[in-house]
Parts: structure tokens; C-alpha cells; sequence
């Protein structure tokens, strides 16, 4: 992991990560998520509830069994907030979306949170959320 | 469990008997007998996840394994050889669920040292500490708390080789306060939550319930359920993740 991915002329650290769209992969996500929550200076509650967020937003995109294709993850670290971006291939599949539940439970988790078709990307759904620290 | 010395003579006797007879009759009282042993053991074992009628079930399978498998010429107890096997046929139990003692020791070690780290900190700071300064107190890297932590995720390893009490204090202390959950809370079982609740949520045990409700509808944090409910806050959090994979997994459409 490391901060070399942030365009020339950025303070903003960014990384990238292109994963199987499969359940054992979801961990790389959560490890990746976690690393730089600490460099935010996350507690250590708030990296959990970010560890639960990242499961639960992957999974709504993959499914418990996984899927083909690959995972697009991508970490920005603004400050004391942490957004992360999910996006899958999504034109054979159904276009994902949150329960009523997993939106509840991603109220309490994160600061902001949104599942769906990604604007401007024809055929890719996925994912975004922000957690900030403190 | 204590068995008087008539009685344990007598149950001895039995177990002669059924060494030579085999009879059903004879071996249906013996398990009977100890049947007390299996529940304990189980309940030893509860708090990780699993139903504990399921694992009374196995630990009762266990006990029928040591009945058929005792051999009352060896000077040894029953009760100590039936724990044997039932404690062996629990962890085979987990370990066929997923939940295998597969992290390194080291990484046993940190998982349950960071455990105390997080509480003491927690006490003294007033606030749930950083992976920083868990990571300075413990002297390791921020990378090994946090690898640490995943591990403790996956696998239940704080005591599953000493189900007699680790030492380790932690998750133990908590089964019992954690086993009475559920039954009298009413101010946070109240109805106002249940009519809210995903009829999902209802097939989880009480348990994990309530700390989904304390968690998601009452807006505590991980620190203060533990505090709340007398474990830690990564038994909080292994639960809660636990809990949320069930639900997922039940949410799922057939087939999808």
C-alpha cells in the first residue's frame, strides 16, 4: 500500500485496488480500508464499524457467493476522512441495492453512503462511502 | 455435576456391565447419567458464535462416543475421559464450521494482548483509542495490530483450547453476563424496536440481537455495548460481524 498512486500535483493520497469479485478477496478490501483508516487516526471502534461498512457494501455488490469480474476499489484519504469507491461490471446482472437493513445498519457505520448504477459509467454499478475520524 | 461416592460406585458398576453386555437399556442410563457433563461443556464453548442447542448436540454426541469408547478397567474417571472426547468432538465442531486455529501463535498472542490494550485504554483515555496508540503500548506496528485484529476476525481462537477458563480473561468473564442477555431488558426490548426490526433479525439468537439493536437502533458504539454488557469491544465486534454475515447470507435470494 503505499501513496504513489496520487496524481502529480495532489495532497490527497489515493489507492487502487482491482480485486476477484469473490467473498475471500473482500478481506484485501477490509485490510486496505483499515491501513489507511489508521493513518487517519481512526480509533479503534471506528475502524471496526469501517471493517463491518466495507463487508457489507462489498457483499451488496458481489454477492455472498461472489460473482465474475473484478472488484474496482478506490481509497482516498482526505484528512481525517477516509472515501472509498466500489464499481463492478454490472450489464448482465441486476443493478445492486441496499435493503432497508443494510441501510440502517450503514447509517450507523459510516458518514455517507450511497448503492447504484455509477453516473456517467454505462453498465457499472457500485458503491461509495466516507468515513471521517472523530 | 457432583456425584455422590454411592452413586458414582453405582454408575461404575454399570459401566462393567455394559463393557460386557452391551445393553442398550444399561447404555441409555449412562448417558442419561452424565448427560449434565455435555451441557456443561457446551456452555463452556457457547458465546462464539454457534446456537447452544446445536452445540449441546454435539457435546451429547461426544458423551455417547465416551460411553460406547470407556474402558472401566483403565484407572482413569469417566467424567474425565468423556471430557476428552466431548471437548474434541466441539472443536472439531469449529473447525469444520471455518473456524480452525489457523493463525500464527504470535498472532493468538497479540489478538488477545491488544484485547487488554483496547480496555485499559479505553478506561484511561475516556475514549476508544487509536490503532496508533494500541500499536505504541503493545510495540508493535500499526500493520500488526490491524493484522492482528483481522485474524481475531476469522478465527475464534481466544479459547478454544481451554474451554476451562484461559486466563485470558477477556471473552470469558463475559459468557455469563452474556448468556443472560435477552431475557429481562426491557427498555431495550421494547416494542418500538420489534416493530421495527427486519422479521430477518428474528432468527438470529436474542444475543446477537441485542447487540445489533444496541448497535444500529439505540446508536451505541462498540466500546460502550462492551461496557454495557461486560465483554470486550472485539468480542462486540466479532459478534457484530458474525451476526451481519448471517443476515446477509439470509437475505440473499435463492439461487442469487
Amino acid at each position: 500500500m503505499s501513496d504513489g498512486g496520487s496524481p502529480p500535483g495532489s495532497k490527497i493520497p489515493e489507492v487502487h485496488l482491482a480485486l476477484p469479485a469473490t467473498p475471500e478477496f473482500v478481506r484485501v478490501a477490509r485490510v486496505t480500508a483499515t491501513g489507511l483508516a489508521s493513518r487517519a487516526g481512526f480509533s479503534i471502534d471506528e475502524v471496526e464499524d469501517l471493517r463491518l461498512a466495507i463487508d457489507e457494501l462489498c457483499f451488496t455488490l458481489i454477492g455472498s457467493k461472489g460473482r465474475e469480474g473484478r472488484l474496482e476499489l478506490q481509497y482516498r484519504l482526505d484528512g481525517s476522512a477516509l472515501e472509498i469507491r466500489g464499481s463492478l461490471d454490472c450489464v448482465d446482472t441486476d443493478v445492486p441495492h441496499l435493503s432497508d437493513w443494510s441501510n440502517k445498519i450503514l447509517d450507523a457505520l459510516v458518514d455517507e453512503h450511497e448503492v447504484g448504477r455509477t453516473p456517467g459509467a454505462s453498465g457499472e454499478c457500485g458503491f461509495r462511502m466516507l468515513k471521517r475520524a472523530g | 455435576m457432583a456425584v455422590d461416592r454411592e452413586r458414582r460406585a453405582e454408575l461404575r458398576g454399570q459401566f462393567v456391565e455394559f463393557a460386557r453386555t452391551r445393553d442398550p437399556g444399561v447404555r441409555d442410563g449412562l448417558i442419561e447419567a452424565h448427560i449434565g457433563l455435555a451441557e456443561y461443556l457446551a456452555r463452556r464453548f457457547g458465546n462464539r458464535g454457534e446456537p447452544l442447542d446445536d452445540l449441546v448436540q454435539v457435546a451429547s454426541i461426544g458423551l455417547v462416543k465416551a460411553v460406547d469408547r470407556f474402558d472401566p478397567e483403565r484407572a482413569v474417571e469417566f467424567s474425565t475421559y468423556a471430557t476428552h472426547t466431548i471437548v474434541g468432538e466441539l472443536k472439531r465442531h469449529f473447525r469444520d464450521k471455518g473456524w480452525a486455529v489457523r493463525a500464527p501463535r504470535r498472532m493468538q498472542e497479540l489478538y488477545l494482548r491488544i484485547g487488554k490494550i483496547v480496555a485499559t485504554a479505553s478506561q484511561e483515555l475516556g475514549r476508544s483509542p487509536t490503532v496508533a496508540e494500541i500499536a505504541k503500548e503493545a510495540e508493535v506496528t500499526e500493520e500488526e495490530v490491524l493484522e492482528a485484529l483481522e485474524a481475531g476476525q476469522a478465527y475464534r481462537f481466544a479459547s478454544l483450547d481451554s474451554p476451562g477458563g484461559s486466563g485470558s480473561g477477556g471473552d470469558d468473564d463475559g459468557d455469563g453476563m452474556a448468556a443472560q442477555l435477552g431475557q429481562d431488558e426491557p427498555g431495550l426490548a421494547g416494542a418500538e424496536h420489534r416493530a421495527t426490526m427486519d422479521p430477518l433479525l428474528a432468527t438470529l439468537a436474542e444475543r446477537e440481537q441485542m447487540i445489533l439493536r444496541l448497535r444500529f437502533y439505540d446508536d451505541l458504539t462498540q466500546s460502550e455495548i462492551a461496557e454495557r454488557l461486560g465483554i470486550s469491544q472485539m468480542h462486540v465486534s466479532r459478534l457484530l460481524s458474525r451476526s451481519l454475515a448471517k443476515l446477509r447470507n439470509q437475505a440473499e435470494p435463492v439461487g442469487g
